[in-house]
């Protein structure tokens, strides 16, 4: 099947008063429609920098920012940003933010801060609009009376949902969820989880699902992918890679989450994570890892394990 | 907000009568002025040295009397001694705008009123300086909007690299200003407010006073210029860097309506307030570039008044700064609930 989104090479790097950030340093994967694939690592990995990336989401202190990103056959880098506004942004890739608390306008009613796109891309009438965003409202569970609230008086939960209707509002190809739960209680969060999952079958969409928390995103995820510092190293279906996890990073990860009513030693990885300034040649887990040997200290390359999962680690090849 | 109007007030009265010491000043004046008129007076050529200073005593005696000088300026020893103290009547009727006539300052039609010398002079400070705030004001917000959508660039750059000139105040520019344009090149007035004698067609009046109203403007403008780009450009690197605003531009919103509705919107009120303040300050003039200029506004009246101790003037421009600063910030207030949904008048419940 053809992919929705093909990213070859992708590199955004920062410039910082320390030196350069290689936040994302040569990140491959391939989508395919309909799926939801959650990236999962720790804090400062990468994650959310790759999902800025794919968006074309740039700070001020950009300093590289490269590769191939296709979406549906169309070369997304080789638009200039005027053409990617057009084109792309939210029309075929959605987004909803980490901190989505602060994610809407706070003096814009939120009815018509998600109907904007619609006027921006599809030059709908105000009515036709209007009809939209109730039809969004309905589908994410959020009173259709809230069209005329401002975010402030909305709850944590609601103001989450709003954002989420409007990443669905285009109907676009795409959606990239970066930690959408992470600020709410554990009810809202199963509630919007089982939502997403919902309204995905139900539209046919496709998800990236951004998170640290892989217990609540092991009800979404089709597909996972592990970065560590910068770098993807386990990228397969999310029912192989949360039974066996291979690579030692993922298995002291998969170790980390807690079990209720389970007696276990939650595990850590002792060790920080590396700088992404200057990070460490050779496989970057390396200086944390068990199972590290001597050829850990050449770059490793990209293993593809019989069940199709791929594994950057000596250990497989 | 009354009250801290009213002990404002109240200060300005204690300071510009110097806590009573104008009295002293105001009683060697008349002695003086009266003991000349009495040994001019040729109806007293006859009296004898002692004859002559009992008159003069006897007279000083009455004026103090009809400036009502010998009641006490201020005393804190009983509420009754307080409130017919001089100090409170001032205060009173300062407040209730009764501004009195001044000490020595005329206005140009022969009046002492302070409140007709300060209408008289009020236009002239309005024209010069709400024309030169409102200018002041819209390019650095225009500019500053500019600069943060190209941080880092080398414009920004030197924005912030020339920020510094502003510490230099408006009338030192305007001395440098005078220097080129009036001294050397001879292009433009030294100062004043129209050629003299004034031009007769009002068509002609009107472009003499543009004429001198250049360099003035000039001059505020560079002062103030650098630091307004400066300190808006931060402001909006601040609020362009929310959440929403990435947002918004994840939606494809574009450049325009992104600044308009994600960035300038949600920070209205503090750019209403930043202007609206900027305009009252402008209005009361200011003292030494007016000087400089001898422009006739109400900074070179707080000039002379002050140097010739004219304390109803002083009191008097302070009290009508004091009121603009209370309606502006009860206007303020108003225009907050109207732009800001997130204030609200009354405690009603949220719409």
């Amino acid at each position: 099947m053809e992919p929705l989104l093909r990213v070859e090479d992708l590199r955004l790097y920062f410039r910082t008063t320390k030196g350069i950030v290689q936040a994302v340093d040569g990140v491959s994967f391939e989508l395919a429609p309909r799926t939801a694939m959650v990236v999962v690592g720790e804090s400062g990995c990468g994650k959310s920098s790759l999902a800025k990336a794919i968006l074309r989401l740039l700070p001020r202190n950009t300093h590289t920012y490269s590769g191939k990103i296709f979406l549906d056959g169309t070369d997304v880098m080789a638009l200039n940003d005027e053409q990617f506004r057009r084109e792309v942004r939210w029309k075929r890739i959605s987004y909803v933010a980490q901190a989505a608390m602060n994610a809407l306008n706070p003096v814009i009613k939120v009815g018509t801060q998600v109907a904007e796109p619609l006027f921006i891309h599809n030059n709908l009438t105000k009515s036709e609009a209007v009809n939209r965003v109730v039809e969004a409202f309905q589908l994410v569970g959020v009173p259709v009376d809230f069209v005329d609230r401002y975010p402030f008086e909305l709850s944590g939960g609601m103001r989450q949902r709003v954002v989420i209707a409007m990443a669905l509002i285009t109907s676009p190809q795409l959606v990239i969820l970066d930690e959408p739960t992470s600020a709410l209680d554990v009810l809202t969060q199963a509630n919007i989880m089982n939502s997403l999952k919902r309204i995905r079958e139900e539209l046919e969409l496709t998800y990236i699902l951004i998170t640290h928390d892989i217990s609540t995103s092991s009800e979404l995820a089709l597909d996972a992918m592990v970065m560590y510092a910068g770098q993807i190293v386990e990228l397969g279906k999310a029912g192989h890679f949360f039974l066996e996890p291979l690579h030692p990073y993922s298995q002291k990860l998969m170790a980390s989450v807690p079990t209720l009513r389970e007696d276990k030693d939650l595990e850590f990885i002792p060790g920080q994570p590396p700088s992404l300034i200057n990070p460490p040649t050779g496989c970057r887990f390396a200086p944390r890892c068990p199972k590290r040997f001597t050829t850990c200290e050449k770059e490793p390359p990209m293993v593809e394990y019989k069940d199709g999962r791929k594994i950057k680690c000596h250990l497989y090849v | 907000m009354g009250f801290s109007l009213v002990v404002g007030v109240f200060l300005t009265v204690i300071t510009a009568n110097m806590g009573g010491y104008v009295d002293k000043i105001k009683i060697a004046q008349i002695t003086e002025s009266i003991s000349v008129q009495v040994y001019q007076n040729p109806a007293y050529q006859g009296y004898t040295t002692e004859e002559l200073r009992k008159l003069i005593d006897q007279k000083v005696e009455l004026e103090i009397k009809r400036l009502g000088l010998d009641k006490p300026f201020i005393r804190f020893d009983s509420f009754s001694g307080f409130f017919h103290s001089r100090a409170f009547m001032y205060l009173a009727n300062a407040l209730t705008l009764n501004l009195g006539r001044s000490e020595h300052i005329y206005s140009s039609s022969g009046s002492k009123q302070v409140w007709l010398i300060i209408q008289e002079r009020l236009p002239y400070s309005v024209l010069l300086f709400t024309t030169a705030s409102l200018l002041v004001f819209f390019a650095s917000l225009y500019v500053a909007l500019i600069l943060s959508r190209r941080y880092g660039s080398i414009w920004d750059r030197l924005s912030v690299a020339l920020a510094p000139l502003s510490t230099a105040p408006s009338w030192f520019y305007g001395i440098i200003l005078i220097l080129i344009f009036a001294s050397i090149l001879r292009l433009l007035p030294f100062g004043g407010l129209v050629d003299i004698p004034p031009p007769e067609s009002k068509v002609m009046y009107a472009l003499s006073v543009l004429k001198h109203m250049v360099l003035p403007l000039l001059g505020w403008f560079i002062s103030g210029i650098f630091v307004g780009v400066y300190s808006w450009r931060t402001f909006f690197l601040i609020y362009s860097s929310e959440d929403y605003v990435e947002m918004a531009r994840a939606k494809g919103v574009p450049g325009r309506p992104l600044e308009r509705r994600y960035i300038l919107r949600p920070t209205l009120p503090t750019i209403i307030t930043s202007f609206a303040l900027l305009l009252i300050a402008a209005w009361t003039g200011a003292i030494i570039t007016e000087s400089v200029f001898n422009w006739p506004g109400l900074g070179s009246l707080y000039m002379a008044a002050i140097s010739q101790f004219d304390t109803p003037i002083i009191v008097g421009l302070t009290v009508i700064y004091a009121y603009l600063l209370g309606v502006t910030v009860f206007v303020l207030d108003i225009v907050y609930a109207i732009v800001d949904p997130r204030i609200k008048v009354g405690g009603g419940p949220a719409a």
